[in-house]
């Protein structure tokens, strides 16, 4: 045992204490005393917190699967006009957080808002305030995060359907399947773990959904750690709140984590696959197909862009009182941080499991990917109650000079927290990326001559290099978006966009807030183009 | 020129528990010997070539190249550091580097030796020009693995390990690349150990034969003696080249069977008049010959291209395989007669 005691161990071991950190905070909290407080919520608002998690989290699973699974099924066997454009710009939704979705919607839908403009502007003045639908409340939470989180849905049912075998359809055609039957009997249950995972996806962004809960004044799990935090000061009870809310992720989790395995049976084998035959609609089903596409494009990207653009031109003084390089900067020093600390670490990580072969090392490293269930607001206020704990208790009591400066409210302690969030894209990319060179290469490189440190810069990094790069946009477009944590972390006077635009909503300046999401969305689409064949999993 | 060039001392291969291979000792007493590895898929040929190259630790025993210990219960030299190439049985070319990429990276070590090999040579021994510019997987496994092959040859190392080099080179293209392969090896004095199941590559190209069975070195000797004179039953079922039949010894230099009669020949180990003995009867050790009284009955032909393999039924339905020429008028059909030349003569006789 003794003898895997060595540097890649070591490092490893950091990796899971830091993402453990969090988790057992959270743990320990919940057999914490707390103040009065927690009384009086645990038997009036608990339930309600609950109630209203698990009302936002089916109505949420519900719409995302009926869209996700649609254009998913239209996109990958059917070949109609605007087909091959829809595959995807469907995906560009994942630039549009479900807090701005929801300022969106709300500033089109409410009283004197952009709908009564355009009405009024054609229709002349009227009463149109009375008659245009407002999406607020939870019917406005459940719109914005589905068009928010459809993607992933649709991302892995389409890569499943994509990868179906033209045999086992050919198979099913030869047994007499009508096409309905086709769809029920072979397809959709050949797909099934793939869209488990996505919905298992969905169901944790959206019980660690903040922004948008927190805009239509929901109060869910996540509001209620949030504010017993912020608003109560009682950071025992944000982490009593989190206990409950982990139990249901980690469930999710372990649902994801088996439905992907699954999911792996479908993905092609080389030279085994042979392409799918698209059939081609006509007349009325064509046209069908094309709306249910081209109105859940629409509905999930141009409408937001177009609301914030519309915003941004009709109060062009917010675009320039808005010091768009600054946060601009800011974003990118995040980013390039964020990034860097956790491609180092992967790295690490990834090539101490392959030349130890270590049992306990891969072990290690499966609990350090756990960090991307948790959701943010409790990751980042587990984290300042471990720090207080830790100084209060540890440091302190050493006669030595307060930490808390450097982890609380500074760029240290907010890239520590994107670390252990975004731990597991790094990981999982590099390993997948690990995972197609085989050992033997490996083996080969040492037998001609070559040392460990020359097989890794000559032979590991040129061949990982595109994963570097996917990695790397992966982690800046989950970081630009990133709110709770950015929001409870950053330091003083320093902003991104996403808190910039959370910060003029949350001051009902939703005009204001329109020109960094406007940015956001922007850049998020940018990088979401450069990797869209990634994402597609083509 | 020193002798024990490389030698195994009573090592035990095994990688992860499985695949063992017991207690092994083997000399290659010159440089430049080519030592050929057979043996039935699964029983551990590949670990003991990953082992000698470095990739597998030994808990017992020694392997020393030039007087040099690599491995034993206390050292482990890096396989970076051993100067032993190994080519491995699957694509194990770098992916993102072109052929001519990969080819070249076997010049990285500073070979010793004098007779340095010209890459532009082996590349065109082994047919690999018009494939220099593409990726590997743009390539067949076949070429891949002739791609790996000269990456292994051109690191010119103080020991080459083959694993079933040309197990994915085509039929036609084989027996030409081991004949270059010889040339190569033999010209730039390569010591190889060469790890493969098919007899006829190893009694070509190996100067010696190592045969492994259930967990041991069962016969280490040049493929002549290996083929004529193999030393247990074991091994006579591996090479499937012939049938133990019972017989009994006459004289000093013939035995009886009750089907086949009076046998004549060389014992290659003396047995007493009137012992019971099993003797290995080879395909080519009868002759057909329609004019003798000793008939038995065909119960299978098989064509092979230069002869035909007819399988005959005795009397006591002992079935024994025989080998005559293709261009010989011999043209029985199942359930005929086919008649024995007498009296039998086998050059070798092996009984056990």
């Amino acid at each position: 045992m003794f003898k895997n005691l060595n540097i890649w161990f070591f490092l490893s071991l950091l990796v899971s204490i830091v993402v453990s950190i969090p988790i057992l905070t959270v743990f320990t909290s919940f057999f914490e005393n707390t103040s009065n407080y927690f009384e009086i919520l645990k038997d009036t608002f608990l339930f309600e917190y609950i109630l209203n998690s698990l009302t936002l989290l089916l109505g949420v699973l519900i719409f995302s699967s009926v869209i996700g699974v649609g254009c998913a099924y239209l996109v990958s066997f059917y070949d109609f006009p605007g087909v091959k454009i829809f595959k995807w710009t469907l995906i560009l939704s994942f630039a549009v957080p479900a807090y701005i979705y929801a300022y969106s919607l709300t500033a089109f839908f409410e009283n004197y808002g952009t709908l009564y403009t355009i009405l009024k502007s054609i229709f002349g003045d009227g009463n149109y305030n009375n008659k245009i639908p407002k999406f607020d409340g939870m019917l406005g939470a459940i719109i914005s995060i589905s068009f928010s989180l459809f993607g992933y849905v649709y991302v892995l049912t389409r890569a499943s359907f994509h990868y179906q075998s033209q045999n086992l359809i050919e198979l099913g055609q030869n047994l007499g399947f009508s096409k309905k039957d086709s769809f029920l009997k072979i397809i959709l249950p050949s797909a099934r773990p793939a869209i488990v995972a996505g919905l298992a996806l969905i169901a944790m962004e959206t019980l660690s959904d903040f922004g948008a809960v927190s805009f239509f004044g929901i109060s869910t799990l996540t509001t209620g750690i949030y504010n017993s935090w912020i608003s109560f000061d009682d950071l025992a009870f944000a982490n009593q709140l989190s206990f409950f809310l982990l139990i249901f992720i980690l469930g999710l989790f372990f649902i994801e984590n088996i439905s992907r395995k699954k999911a792996k049976y479908h993905s092609p084998s080389r030279g085994g696959h042979k392409k799918k035959k698209k059939i081609r609609l006509k007349g009325s089903n064509s046209l069908i197909a094309f709306l249910f596409c081209g109105i859940v494009f629409f509905l999930s990207f141009i409408f937001p862009v177009l609301q914030m653009l519309y915003w941004t031109i009709i109060f062009p003084k917010n675009f320039f009182d808005l010091n768009v390089t600054e946060l601009l900067l800011n974003t990118i020093y995040l980013v390039v941080l964020t990034s860097s600390v956790l491609l180092i670490f992967s790295f690490i990580s990834n090539y101490g499991n392959r030349v130890t072969r270590s049992k306990l090392l891969n072990v290690l490293s499966t609990f350090s990917i756990t960090g991307y269930a948790i959701p943010g607001v409790i990751l980042a206020v587990a984290f300042i109650t471990f720090i207080a704990w830790f100084d209060n208790t540890i440091i302190k009591s050493m006669g030595l000079f307060s930490i808390k400066k450097f982890f609380i409210g500074s760029i240290f302690g907010l890239v520590i927290v994107y670390f252990i969030r975004f731990y597991s894209l790094a990981f999982n990319g590099l390993k997948s990326g690990y995972e197609r060179i085989n050992r033997s290469i490996d083996e080969s490189s040492y037998l001609l001559g070559y040392s460990k440190l020359k097989t890794f810069l000559g032979i590991h990094i040129p061949y990982l290099k595109n994963s570097i790069f996917l990695i790397g946009i992966l982690i800046a477009i989950e970081v630009i978006k990133e709110l709770p944590i950015t929001l409870i972390l950053r330091p003083f006077n320093f902003e991104t966009f996403a808190s910039k635009a959370y910060i003029f909503a949350s001051q009902d300046l939703l005009e204001a807030a329109a020109v960094p999401s406007l940015f956001l969305i922007l850049i998020a689409s940018l990088f979401i183009l450069v990797t869209s064949r990634y994402i597609l999993n083509d | 020129m020193p002798n024990n060039f490389f030698k195994i001392e009573n090592v035990s291969f095994a990688a992860g528990g499985k695949n063992k291979v017991n207690n092994v000792n083997l000399n290659i007493d010159n440089e430049g010997d080519i030592i050929c590895v057979l043996g039935p898929s699964g029983i551990g040929k590949t670990t003991i070539l990953r082992t000698i190259a470095g990739l597998e630790k030994i808990d017992n025993g020694k392997i020393i190249l030039k007087n040099k210990v690599l491995s034993s219960k206390e050292i482990h030299v890096e396989p970076e550091d051993r100067n032993i190439s190994l080519s491995f049985q699957e694509n194990c070319l770098f992916p993102h580097y072109s052929v001519e990429k990969n080819i070249d990276l076997g010049t990285n070590r500073q070979t010793m030796k004098k007779n340095k090999l010209d890459p532009k040579d082996i590349i065109n021994f082994l047919n690999l020009e018009k494939i220099l510019n593409k990726y590997p997987h743009e390539i067949s496994a076949g070429e891949a693995q002739r791609a790996a092959l000269a990456r292994s040859l051109l690191s010119q190392p103080d020991l080459l390990l083959l694993d079933e080099p040309l197990s994915n080179v085509d039929q036609s293209f084989k027996e030409e690349i081991q004949v270059v392969l010889k040339k190569i090896l033999t010209n730039s004095k390569i010591t190889t150990i060469i790890v493969t199941h098919d007899s006829y590559e190893a009694f070509y190209l190996g100067s010696k034969c190592a045969i492994i069975l259930d967990g041991q070195i069962k016969q280490y000797d040049d493929p002549y003696n290996v083929y004529h004179f193999p030393n247990s039953v074991e091994v006579v079922n591996f090479l499937n080249r012939g049938i133990l039949i019972p017989a009994k010894v006459t004289g000093e230099n013939s035995l009886e069977n009750d089907d086949l009669g009076i046998i004549e020949g060389n014992f290659i180990k003396h047995y007493p008049k009137g012992s019971n003995v099993k003797l290995l009867l080879q395909p080519e050790d009868l002759e057909h010959d329609d004019k003798s009284n000793l008939k038995l009955e065909v119960v299978d032909r098989k064509f092979r291209g230069t002869n035909f393999i007819y399988t005959l039924k005795t009397p006591s339905n002992t079935l024994i395989p025989v080998f005559v020429h293709s261009h010989h008028i011999h043209q029985h059909e199942v359930d005929e007669k086919f008649g024995i030349k007498r009296p039998i003569h086998i050059d070798h006789i092996v009984c056990f």
